[in-house]
């Protein structure tokens, strides 16, 4: 049983504007896809609809065999929930310290105090961020904020890690930090979903490859390299 | 659940207050200016009214009668007088109280009392001074007066004297309530707006973290409860400073209103109404920043 899949999926910006167009993918649990292409390709797009940013023109989308467009507004914190984004630019609360901004994803959906007491200090360890609890985004590294918001992703113990350039901004050591953590979670069994345009790292990775051209997936191919 | 969800969202609100520095200056500023106008255009009102009331209060139709009128005549005069439904009281003044009240009002200038040594004897009349109970009917009361049975022994009724000062005074009650309460309409509906933009902005300025709430999982209500504490407590410190405001301005306006009204002072006045007071500006504070929150916020939730 997939635990992604896209049916058929075009979507269409106004203005006749085609991101993606007949896309048919399944991703099961446990897998590692990069999801290649050049800027404007309709990575974003595509990932946005899983996570339900955006909603598809045609087709449907499918998370754990249920269409995503069923879902109501109101509801889908819940399939949010089961989700873990990573941002190029991190998306961290300025005015929150680390603590807090990892804390944030259990308090959403009303953990008790001695809960997030417990659990933020065990995922900031996982993630290497022990001792900088009580630091701001600002005084924190590229690839320190990075990790803030891969352990902010993970708390909740999600079915899928969704990537989205979470490289772009970071430098190599950095960078390589990041793919090392994002392989260790799905080695524990997570789903990761690894948008990028970094040729090395993807070949490094050696795992599924997905590429996407002019909105048309091109190559789909289990131990894939970047190619254009 | 659902009291710690609350609660979080309270102290959220309470930690976006307290980081936010400037903007949450700027913000209360703007609010304090909205609720200031606000309030003074309905004191201002209110007080207008206090100094017409006051004016209308010391309007009366004076008969003053002829020396050789025995006190007794008139007394029975103001007896039948009392028995008017037009007319609300009749205080008798008789020569002597006149002399002494002339006296004081002069505050024992020494011209004036060398003046009535010299005449030698009161040369002040007994009156009655009538009061109506509105003042459209003192012309009705002037008029039974000068048809009266009584009529030989008034030396002069002084109603002519001042029924311009009621008929100007009615007009002008009439075309402040009319400006005031067009100015009210419109000073309170541009402090609204005023205030609503600048919550707008401020949320504007942090539009980012109700995206990052939404796909952290968080429900439109969790990402709109904090914003809406938030506006509480930006409106709960523009009243607490625009209450102090508004006294301070009182306690500035009551010398120029000394004497113009009823009893006491302006600020003894307001004062004495000082909890309703504060706490409507208070209600309205609160209002306008639970509004302010929720409707700024509405537009990051794609709802």
């Amino acid at each position: 049983m997939a635990m992604i899949r896209f049916e058929n999926v075009s979507k269409v910006y106004p203005e006749d504007i085609i991101v993606l167009q007949d896309v048919d993918v399944s991703i099961e649990a446990g897998e590692f896809v990069s999801l290649v292409g050049q800027s404007g390709a309709g990575k974003s797009t595509f990932l946005k609809l899983i996570y339900a940013e955006e909603m598809p023109t045609t087709g449907e989308v499918y998370f754990d065999e249920r269409p995503i467009s069923g879902i109501k507004r109101k509801h889908l914190p819940f399939l949010r929930r089961n989700i873990g984004n990573v941002f190029q630019d991190f998306k961290l609360f300025s005015q929150k310290t680390v603590f807090e901004n990892v804390a944030y994803a259990l308090e959403v959906y009303g953990k008790t105090n001695e809960e997030i007491q417990d659990e933020v200090p065990q995922i900031l360890e996982l993630v290497g961020l022990t001792g900088k609890e009580n630091k701001y985004p600002k005084q924190l590294s590229g690839g320190e904020q990075q990790r803030v918001s891969m352990a902010r992703a993970l708390i909740r113990d999600p079915k899928v890690i969704i990537a989205d350039e979470p490289t772009g901004n970071l430098d190599p050591i950095a960078t390589k930090d990041i793919i090392s953590l994002l392989l260790e979670i799905n080695k524990l069994g997570t789903t990761v979903i690894l948008a990028t345009h970094n040729k090395s790292i993807v070949d490094k990775i050696g795992r599924r490859v997905i590429t996407l051209d002019n909105g048309r997936v091109t190559r789909d191919e289990a131990n894939g390299k970047y190619v254009l | 659940m659902k009291g710690l969800k609350l609660w979080r969202t309270f102290q959220e609100g309470a930690r976006n207050y307290t980081r936010n520095g400037w903007l949450t200056v700027a913000t209360v500023v703007v609010m304090t200016l909205s609720l200031f106008i606000v309030s003074m255009t309905m004191i201002l009102g209110v007080t207008t009214g206090l100094i017409l009331d006051s004016l209308r209060d010391k309007i009366n139709i004076s008969v003053s009668f002829n020396p050789e009128v025995p006190e007794e005549s008139i007394l029975s005069i103001k007896q039948s007088l009392e028995k008017y439904k037009e007319v609300a009281a009749v205080k008798y003044i008789s020569r002597d109280q006149a002399l002494s009240d002339f006296i004081s009002m002069g505050g024992n200038d020494p011209v004036i009392t060398q003046a009535l040594e010299e005449i030698g004897e009161n040369p002040l009349l007994a009156s009655l001074n009538i009061k109506a109970h509105s003042p459209e009917q003192y012309d009705i009361i002037a008029q039974a007066l000068n048809q009266s049975a009584f009529k030989e022994d008034i030396s002069r009724i002084n109603y002519e004297k001042n029924r311009t000062a009621i008929e100007r005074l009615d007009n002008i009650n009439k075309m402040t309530r009319k400006v005031g309460l067009v100015l009210g309409i419109v000073f309170i509906s541009i402090s609204f707006l005023i205030t609503f933009n600048t919550i707008r902005i401020n949320m504007h300025s942090r539009r980012n973290e109700f995206e990052i709430m939404r796909l952290v999982g968080a429900s439109n209500t969790y990402v709109r409860m904090p914003s809406v504490f938030e506006g509480i407590f930006y409106g709960v410190t523009a009243a607490l400073v625009t209450i102090a405001l508004v006294f301070v301005s009182i306690r500035l306006m009551t010398p120029l209103t000394e004497g113009v009204i009823a009893d006491g002072t302006l600020f003894q006045y307001y004062s004495s109404h000082f909890f309703k007071i504060a706490l409507s500006i208070t209600g309205l504070g609160i209002l306008l920043g639970i509004l302010g929150g929720f409707v700024a916020v509405r537009k990051y939730l794609k709802v």
